[in-house]
């Protein structure tokens, strides 16, 4: 799965089974300020784990990682490539 | 304002849950359920633009004074908001600062005691003490001059005694205020609000504070709050989201008895013992840190327990709190039993301010496992994920949503057999930022805020942490069921796990 296809699935997942967002939602939102919380996180990771196999440390999860669809899929490849 | 009467509203299934707890709750205690949450406010609060606020608000939104009760013997409770009563059922009292029973000293209680049955005092209050709530005044409430004294002086007793008061759901007696001048070492105003549990959760009335701030700092603002019937016209958006088919709900739900049986092998003991007849007298403690220790209390919290977990920091904390108090006792329980209230508004906008939108994560812990703060932590994170996994957040959901059609004694006798007479260890909460969107209520500065939960006298205790420029640990308890020594022991273990 190439970088731009991991983010277009959590993209995916977070507009649709996630947050309630409108249209002006992108990849470059912030996660927090859309309304990501303790469970829609786990939630999103459980839905990350189940399209790619890959459980994120969640230790990694921070500020700088939730920033944007676009940090979190950063680090989910990165996962990915080790 | 509003300008015709809208159609009753169901209780959420949540609410329907409360309200089961409110029927044991006077019948076993005299009290109702109550929550509340305490505003300190700084200098510059004006009292009379508070009141035409509230009035306004009140005006604006007939849940705020509906009758609760069915149309039909057998239909679901309702929110009559076809039959609001006056807006001058939200009750808004001032004290004198000796009359409510604020005292010059570095200590922060709210007791519930030294104050005659019957009616409270002063006019248009309509809340009731029981009678087994009247105490003279020679029970010890404070704390010395140690860690975690408010800087904002001591909290008013009144404030604990309101928690152990009636409120009549059928009258629409739902919401009231006390309002006390501060004179401690920084003056000012505290406020309380205390609801019948049902009107609103934790954050709906952290929303409901932020709505006040906003249309007192903007007198064009409606004062109108919004209520989302969902899809189906009776749910709440949370129920509204689970899988319509009545087999799934009855499904999830049968999942969540079953869980809920599971954690029967190890039955909780609380603190205060099995539930009996006792007169509710609840009281409760505040402990601050500020600044630096805030800051680091805070900051040790996200870095154990993750960064949008920290409650599981705060609950290993709570729970290695209780532990201390059992091992002084000589009498470790099987395991410790504890609920852990969640948010289920949809996540990216506010969602609904009233009634309750919850679902509540039960956590089970062996003596064994809380020895160590670290492990203990690891050991919530894992039973977390796999609840979550495993979709009981929303099975608990469907649980409470068939409290609409049962029995409201049904529910907690179920569960009191299942734990032995126990309901849980003890009642905790976590809430993060405390209205982070208030920053001033009618000309003064929030200092601070945080929630009272109300406990059932079995388990009898309970702690709240929330935070605003600074950590808030409230601990409600009912009077006898833990000693001074003991509520001593347990802040020191507090502190202690805070700090690290």
């Amino acid at each position: 799965m190439t970088k731009q296809e991991l983010e277009q699935t959590i993209f995916d997942i977070v507009r649709t089974d996630i947050l309630s967002v409108d249209a002006s939602f992108t990849v470059q939102s912030n996660l927090i300020e859309a309304g990501l919380d303790s469970l829609s996180l786990t939630q999103l990771m459980l839905a990350i784990e189940e399209s790619t196999g890959i459980w994120v440390d969640e230790s990694l999860l921070d500020e700088e990682t939730l920033a944007s669809v676009q940090t979190l899929a950063a680090l989910v490849h990165g996962q990915l490539q080790t | 304002m509003a300008s015709s009467r809208p159609d009753p509203l169901p209780l959420t299934g949540a609410d329907c849950f409360l309200r089961a707890f409110e029927a044991e709750v006077r019948r076993s205690a005299g009290a109702s359920h109550l929550s509340q949450f305490v505003l300190r406010l700084g200098a510059g609060f004006d009292v009379d633009a508070f009141r035409r606020l509230i009035a306004e608000v009140a005006e604006a939104n007939e849940i705020m004074r509906a009758p609760i009760r069915r149309r039909a013997i057998f239909g679901p409770p309702l929110y009559r908001l076809d039959r609001p009563g006056p807006a001058s059922r939200v009750v808004v009292e001032t004290h004198p600062a000796q009359e409510a029973g604020a005292r010059r000293g570095p200590d922060a209680d709210a007791a519930g005691y030294a104050h005659d049955a019957g009616t409270a005092h002063g006019a248009g209050d309509r809340v009731t003490v029981s009678a087994g709530a009247a105490h003279g005044s020679g029970d010890p409430v404070g704390v010395s001059a140690t860690a975690g004294a408010s800087r904002f002086g001591p909290l008013p007793e009144l404030f604990g005694r309101r928690l152990n008061g009636r409120m009549d759901a059928r009258r629409g007696r739902l919401l009231r205020f006390d309002i006390v001048p501060r004179l401690g070492p920084v003056p000012g105003t505290d406020i309380a609000a205390t609801w019948l549990h049902m009107l609103f959760d934790g954050s709906g009335s952290e929303h409901f504070i932020e709505h006040l701030a906003a249309c007192s700092a903007d007198a064009q603002r409606s004062r109108v709050i919004p209520i989302d019937r969902g899809d189906n016209g009776i749910s709440s958006p949370a129920v509204a989201a689970l899988p319509a088919a009545a087999g799934v709900r009855g499904k999830m739900a049968g999942q969540w008895q079953a869980y809920m049986n599971g954690l029967a092998a190890r039955p909780p003991r609380s603190l205060a013992g099995p539930l009996r007849r006792q007169p509710q007298e609840l009281r409760y403690r505040q402990l601050r840190l500020d600044g630096e220790e805030g800051s680091a209390a805070i900051a040790r919290a996200k870095k154990m327990a993750g960064f949008l977990t920290p409650m599981l920091f705060y609950l290993a904390v709570a729970i290695r709190a209780h532990r201390a108090v059992s091992i002084r006792r000589g009498a470790l329980p099987p395991s410790w039993v504890v609920p852990l209230p969640v948010n289920m508004r949809p996540k990216g906008g506010q969602g609904e301010i009233f009634r309750t939108h919850v679902s509540l994560l039960w956590f089970q812990v062996t003596p064994e496992q809380a020895q160590d703060l670290p492990a203990l932590i690891e050991v919530l994170k894992e039973q977390r994920l796999e609840a979550i996994r495993s979709k009981l957040v929303e099975a608990g959901v469907a649980a409470m949503d068939f409290a609409r059609i049962a029995p409201a004694r049904l529910y907690s006798h179920m569960a009191r057999r299942n734990f032995g007479g126990e309901l849980a260890s003890f009642f905790f909460a976590y809430t993060d930022l405390f209205a982070a969107g208030a920053e001033t209520l009618c000309g003064a500065p929030i200092l601070d805020g945080f929630h009272v939960p109300s406990v059932p006298t079995s388990p009898g205790s309970a702690l709240v942490f929330c935070l605003r420029d600074g950590l808030d640990v409230i601990h409600v308890h009912q009077r006898g069921s833990i000693t001074e020594d003991e509520l001593e022991l347990m802040r020191e273990q507090i502190l202690a796990d805070l700090h690290g």
